[in-house]
């Protein structure tokens, strides 16, 4: 058996012709959407159906953001450029976007809505595809899902919005200075996407960490401006709510483990690791 | 079980923005990159250099100094680092302040021009370290009759004596050593490749193993005339140092004493004896009442000194007061957490004991416990109780 993992190089074009400004040199605008969630360590409790948001002890990054944040910033490393840090949600929010400007971002934009939490996805998806229009990038970045949600609609539904090809559960993103490659899972390991701007990369765990802020970008970060977009500012009509969730319900349960104990056992596990669980 | 700071009065909203984002910078760093290693650091007696690199990175070293590629933050940034590293472990928030308040500040304040820019960026950055060289084998509590001397020769200094208990001293590119030149204390730059000079390592700690602790040795020692620091005579000079290092030593206990009170309050609520948690006991709870109330006092009194020095109303006497109390309650919160985990608090699956240990030598370094009393005694009275002498 060939053990080593294949690579298939895909090259989808979408259209040549809107190719815009992604040559090295030029001026490339990658904007990258950050979600603020109760940090996944932090105690949660639930008040009438949902996170009593008064109650979270600690506010961060959805992890699968910092993901597409840190690849972006390499990406500004590599080919030049600036980073547009789009966050939609009330005031609090504002704590996320001096946190990406600690690390590197470059503008920070604050699509404010107080009421976030009575959006169904679509509405933010228009919210947050109308941001990215007026900020001018051309290129977005974002986590396959937030850690809160989990929906993984918004990567998709943006690009939807703003004509832009998309490509998901990705881990790394490079540009030769006219298109991007972005590195996804396949069926038979890994793919490179080749695609041109406009287009969404929403990331699943990438191959590095977010980078640790230092003392001088947190400075320079109380010092930027947020830009705060209201819905109105951005002129958009985010519709009606039309997204229902009927129903959540657990995970079925997972059948009881099985205890063996003793020296005599030893066959009996090593028959089940080999023949049922098949990992041996 | 994540770490989650005592905060009861919520003293950390007083915080700025910017010293909050310190904080989750430096406690982050501590969560990922020490607690997993700082066992391990202690029993082979090393201070990883990583976290030099880290700190360097993280741009916090001689946090409150400004100019130099110094991070120019307030000294309520700094004692807020100091709680969040020393919540990680005693002997890291050591190398911060032995590197930042007794190094570069005497540099930053009492050195030349040439001095300042030749040596705090590279300090700044972590790349070359810095001890700080006052206490003697015979000379602890009294550095004011050290016996290590300078002699001036005419092109070069010529130092002779011996230094002990010096943090970093191995590890550090340079000293600031502090010797009589003519009878009058003065402070001198020593690299660490200068003739007759050397710095083997103290082993045998039980207390801030993660330390680097040394002997400082001056045989014949040769140094330029260039490394005097020209800004200051006496024991001003080291004791203007030692109250930046205590004011943040009254910030990073609090972090040691958190980190006591939440191991002990996660132990309490999970473990049964007699059928229910032992933390449904009320000689349980009086105890973590008491931790409880003993480091809230305890932040506030760091929180108010911070605000006094950074807006330049402080007196030594304030800092002594600090230092003790914070300490002094540490150590006892170390003290009860250990008594809280049973068996399980000797071993070094909890911070608990590790901590205990770590802070005997806080209580003793930067002014004994006692000495911070006769300070304060002084202040009080009038009268000096140090010695008989006067
Ligand atoms: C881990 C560690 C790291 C250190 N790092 C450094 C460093 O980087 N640089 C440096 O210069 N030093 C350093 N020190 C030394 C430290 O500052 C001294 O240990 C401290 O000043 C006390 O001196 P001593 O140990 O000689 O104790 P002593 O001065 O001998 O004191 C012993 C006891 O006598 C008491 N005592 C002393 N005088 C009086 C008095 N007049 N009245 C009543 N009681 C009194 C003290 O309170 C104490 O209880 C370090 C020490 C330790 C343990």
């Amino acid at each position: 058996m060939n053990l080593q993992t294949p690579t298939v190089r895909s090259l989808i074009f979408i259209d040549e012709l809107m190719v815009e400004g992604t040559s090295k040199g030029n001026h490339m605008t990658i904007a990258v959407l950050l979600k603020q969630v109760p940090d996944t360590t932090a105690k949660i409790s639930v008040n009438g159906g949902r996170v009593d948001e008064n109650a979270v002890s600690k506010w961060s990054f959805s992890p699968y953001d910092e993901y597409a944040l840190e690849s972006a910033l390499q990406l500004k490393e590599s080919a030049g450029g600036e980073i547009v840090a789009i966050t939609a949600g009330p005031a609090r929010c504002e704590k996320l976007l001096r946190d990406a400007a600690a690390v590197g971002a470059d503008t920070l934009v604050h699509v404010s809505a107080e009421n976030i939490n009575d959006f169904d996805s679509i509405q933010v998806q228009n919210l947050l595809a109308a941001a990215v229009q007026k900020s001018g990038a051309s290129v977005v970045f974002c986590g396959k899902q937030a850690a809160d949600t989990n929906a993984g609609s918004t990567g998709p539904g943006v690009a939807e919005l703003i004509g832009a090809s998309c490509v998901t559960l990705v881990s790394e993103v490079s540009s030769d200075g006219g298109g991007y490659t972005a590195t996804r899972p396949s069926s038979a390991g890994h793919e490179k996407v080749a695609v041109s701007a406009p287009c969404v990369f929403a990331f699943d765990k990438g191959i590095c960490e977010m980078r640790r802020p230092n003392v001088r970008g947190i400075m320079m970060a109380k010092k930027k401006p947020i830009e705060t977009w209201s819905v109105e500012d951005l002129g958009v009509d985010i519709g009606a709510n039309g997204v229902n969730i009927d129903s959540h319900s657990p995970p079925a349960e997972k059948p009881p483990g099985q205890k063996f104990e003793g020296a005599d056992s030893v066959s009996t596990v090593v028959s089940k690791l080999r023949d049922e669980a098949n990992v041996i | 079980m994540p770490y989650e700071a005592l905060d009861f009065y919520d003293v950390d909203s007083l915080l700025t923005d910017e010293e909050r984002m310190v904080r989750d910078m430096v406690r982050d760093f501590v969560d990922e990159e020490v607690i997993p290693k700082i066992e391990h650091a202690c029993r082979d007696g090393v201070f990883p250099d990583e976290w030099r690199v880290a700190l360097g990175e993280m741009g916090v070293l001689g946090a409150p100094l400004k100019g130099y590629d110094c991070p120019g933050l307030s000294y309520t940034a700094y004692g807020v680092i100091c709680r969040e590293l020393e919540r990680g472990d005693s002997g890291l928030r050591s190398f911060a302040s032995v590197q930042g308040s007794l190094a570069m500040y005497p540099i930053w304040d009492f050195g030349s021009e040439e001095q300042k820019q030749y040596y705090l960026p590279k300090m700044a950055s972590g790349e070359w370290i810095g001890c700080f060289g006052l206490t003697e084998p015979d000379y602890g509590s009294n550095p004011g009759d050290m016996i290590t001397k300078a002699e001036d020769m005419g092109d070069h200094y010529l130092l002779n004596g011996a230094k002990m208990w010096i943090t970093n001293g191995t590890i550090a590119q340079l000293a600031v050593v502090w010797a009589k030149l003519d009878g009058v204390i003065r402070g001198f730059i020593v690299e660490k490749d200068d003739p007759g000079f050397s710095a083997p390592e103290m082993k045998g700690k039980h207390s801030l193993k993660a330390s680097v602790t040394s002997e400082l040795v001056f045989q014949d020692c040769k140094i330029p005339k260039d490394r005097i620091l020209p800004g200051v005579k006496g024991l001003r000079g080291p004791f203007s140092c030692l109250n930046n290092a205590r004011y943040g030593i009254s910030w990073g206990a609090v972090g040691a004493a958190q980190a006591c009170f939440d191991s002990a309050k996660e132990y309490s609520l999970s473990r049964i004896q007699f059928t229910h948690p032992i933390a449904s006991y009320q000689l349980v709870q009086n105890k973590l009442a008491w931790m409880l109330r003993e480091i809230t006092k305890a932040q506030l009194l760091a929180y108010h000194l911070g605000q006094k020095k950074d807006a330049g109303t402080w007196i030594p006497e304030h800092i002594s007061l600090a230092k003790m109390n914070n300490v002094d309650i540490a150590l006892e919160i170390a003290r009860e957490a250990r008594d809280i985990h049973g068996a399980n608090g000797i071993l070094d699956e909890y911070c608990i004991m590790r901590h205990m240990a770590n802070l005997e030598s806080v209580k003793t370094y930067e002014g004994t416990h006692d000495i911070h009393n006769l300070i304060l005694g002084r202040h009080i009275t009038g009268i000096q109780s140090f010695t008989r002498e006067l």
